[in-house]
């Protein structure tokens, strides 16, 4: 019989449980540890932060669901990793302190034959003094917490402006190093549309402020489309989607501190800046929890698992951007000194950016981080789940499933307003996620066709109809497994 | 040189009908990628 212990509960955590569980019989053990006592949805919570749909449609309850398919579920949070054990237990384990229940602020050590690290990424707001989602005017997405108190701020804002306010919407980036900027690209094309909505978009002037170099930067490098019969740069298409819906942008610029209504930035030339706002929506950086390692002797080893997020098999020899290559990123996220733990998803440490890194004429750096959300996490996640399938029941200490960022497609569905007639959506899908100069050097190290960019209204039904596939995939509905990452 | 978004383009953006052909050619495109398979990087030359 194995234990294996999942940590975490977002997309990766649970694809990796539900897999597990579907394709190992219940003499095996699985257990999942989150703090968080519901599922969420992460990519509609834009549709939440413009109160197209309420919280409760892209979340549910998951320990009734992991009652029911026999996962275990601890609503705690991972605190110290023991990968050898003690003097106590031989068994590797990790300190859990619960969060919720009789046992709340209590510790359990959980002891694990294998591991998965599914902690995905702590939104690091304190990097950016200020920065406090539902203060000082400026909200977050990222949760659906955080994307109703959004709305709400927008909401009144709405209300002010029907009642003859003009005001200043900043959107993007809050920080010169956060990722995710497609998910503030989504949200400022929907609060767009909701101010036409609500017939106030003249008295609105929307900016986008980000530490990209160029518009459709993404964390990706940009990218060159196939775009109706010819091709395009992410950059041009952004900036045509910009300009047609009247958005004006500020690039290459670090915020480092925000004020009520103020939100002060540092650009590439060294210039800092203040930019006002009546309503911001800026994403933090990304950081690694904190988490702490010891060995046997109760001696700390962190080094071994942790550089901010987990250590995995990836080159992380620091190399100029010129020397950057594919082959840098993992394949399998198995720990290099414990083969019994992994890292898929948010939760492993990227061996760079994937963006040429950029510092300011002072020496900041302002450029995006990797990003690694959605599909990916979903697609890393499964083959960790395989290859400890592989290794439970066959004793294949070889692991057969790879997936590296820089042979692995992925697609992502922007929502640019909602609505079932009156919607749109830009539908970009990349291959490989992380660029291969050397096999598509003709092409920003992508291929043509698998990398392509399309914008109307089909993206948002597309958009909509993934969210109610992925959240039948997440209640293991029958046949979920069906549904590709 | 600057792209712009025409008003014919615009028109086929928003027109349910052939937006509708479009959802169905891009969700068999999005599932071709998708489930065209990723693997490793490091032994393939």
């Amino acid at each position: 019989m194995s234990k294996i212990v999942v940590l975490g509960a977002g997309i990766s955590g649970h694809v990796a449980a539900a897999h597990l569980r579907r394709k190992l019989s219940k003499q095996h053990q699985i257990i999942v540890v989150s703090p968080n006592s519901n599922y969420q949805w992460i990519p509609s919570n834009i549709w939440v932060g413009v109160g197209r749909m309420k919280s409760e449609s892209i979340l549910f309850p998951l320990a009734p669901l992991y009652k029911r398919k026999n996962i275990g579920f601890i609503q705690a949070k991972a605190i110290e990793f023991h990968p050898e054990g003690d003097d106590n237990t031989d068994k590797p384990y990790v300190t859990c302190e619960y969060v919720a229940g009789a046992n709340k602020g209590e510790s359990e050590k959980v002891t694990y034959d294998y591991l998965i690290n599914a902690t995905g990424p702590k939104l690091n707001f304190e990097a950016t003094e200020g920065l406090i989602p539902g203060k000082n005017k400026t909200y977050s997405v990222c949760t659906y917490t955080h994307a109703n108190h959004a709305w709400k701020g927008l909401s009144e804002l709405i209300q002010e402006m029907k009642n003859g306010k003009t005001a200043r919407i900043l959107i993007g980036t809050g920080h010169g190093q956060s990722t995710c900027q497609g998910a503030a690209f989504e949200y400022i094309l929907n609060v767009e549309q909701e101010l036409r909505k609500h017939k106030v978009r003249d008295k609105a002037e929307i900016t986008w402020i980000s530490n990209e170099y160029e518009l459709g930067d993404f964390g990706m490098d940009g990218m060159m489309l196939s775009y109706g019969k010819g091709a395009m740069k992410s950059s041009e298409m952004v900036q045509m989607v910009f300009e047609e819906r009247g958005i004006k942008w500020i690039l290459g610029s670090a915020v480092q501190k925000v004020e009520e209504g103020l939100a002060h930035y540092e650009t590439l030339e060294g210039e800092f800046k203040t930019e006002v706002f009546d309503f911001a929506m800026l994403i933090p950086s990304f950081s690694g929890h904190g988490f702490k390692s010891f060995d046997r002797n109760g001696i700390e080893n962190t080094e071994k698992l942790f550089r901010g997020f987990m250590i995995v098999d990836a080159d992380y020899t620091k190399k100029p951007y010129e020397e950057w290559s594919v082959q840098d990123w993992p394949e399998t996220y198995q720990n290099p000194s414990y083969d019994n733990i992994f890292a898929p998803g948010i939760a492993f440490a990227p061996p760079h950016a994937i963006s040429k890194p950029r510092v300011s004429k002072n020496g900041t750096p302002i450029s995006p981080a990797p990003p690694r959300t959605g599909m990916p996490s979903g697609i890393t996640a499964k083959l960790v789940a395989d290859n400890i399938i592989d290794m439970i029941k066959h004793n294949n200490k070889k692991l057969n499933h790879k997936g590296s960022l820089g042979n692995m497609g992925a697609a992502c569905i922007a929502s640019a307003g909602f609505g079932m007639m009156d919607g749109s959506g830009v539908s970009i899908t990349t291959f490989p996620i992380v660029p291969d100069y050397k096999k598509y050097p003709d092409t920003q190290g992508r291929k043509l066709g698998k990398t392509f960019g399309e914008i109307g209204l089909a993206g948002h039904w597309l958009k909509l109809a993934l969210h109610y596939a992925f959240i039948y995939k997440a209640k293991m509905k029958p046949f979920w497994w069906l549904i590709p990452e | 040189m600057e792209a712009k978004i025409t008003e014919s383009q615009k028109r086929k953006m928003t027109n349910p009908v052939i937006q509708f052909f479009r959802f169905i050619y891009l969700s068999l495109k999005i599932l071709f990628i998708v489930e065209g398979g990723h693997g490793g990087t490091r032994n393939r030359e």
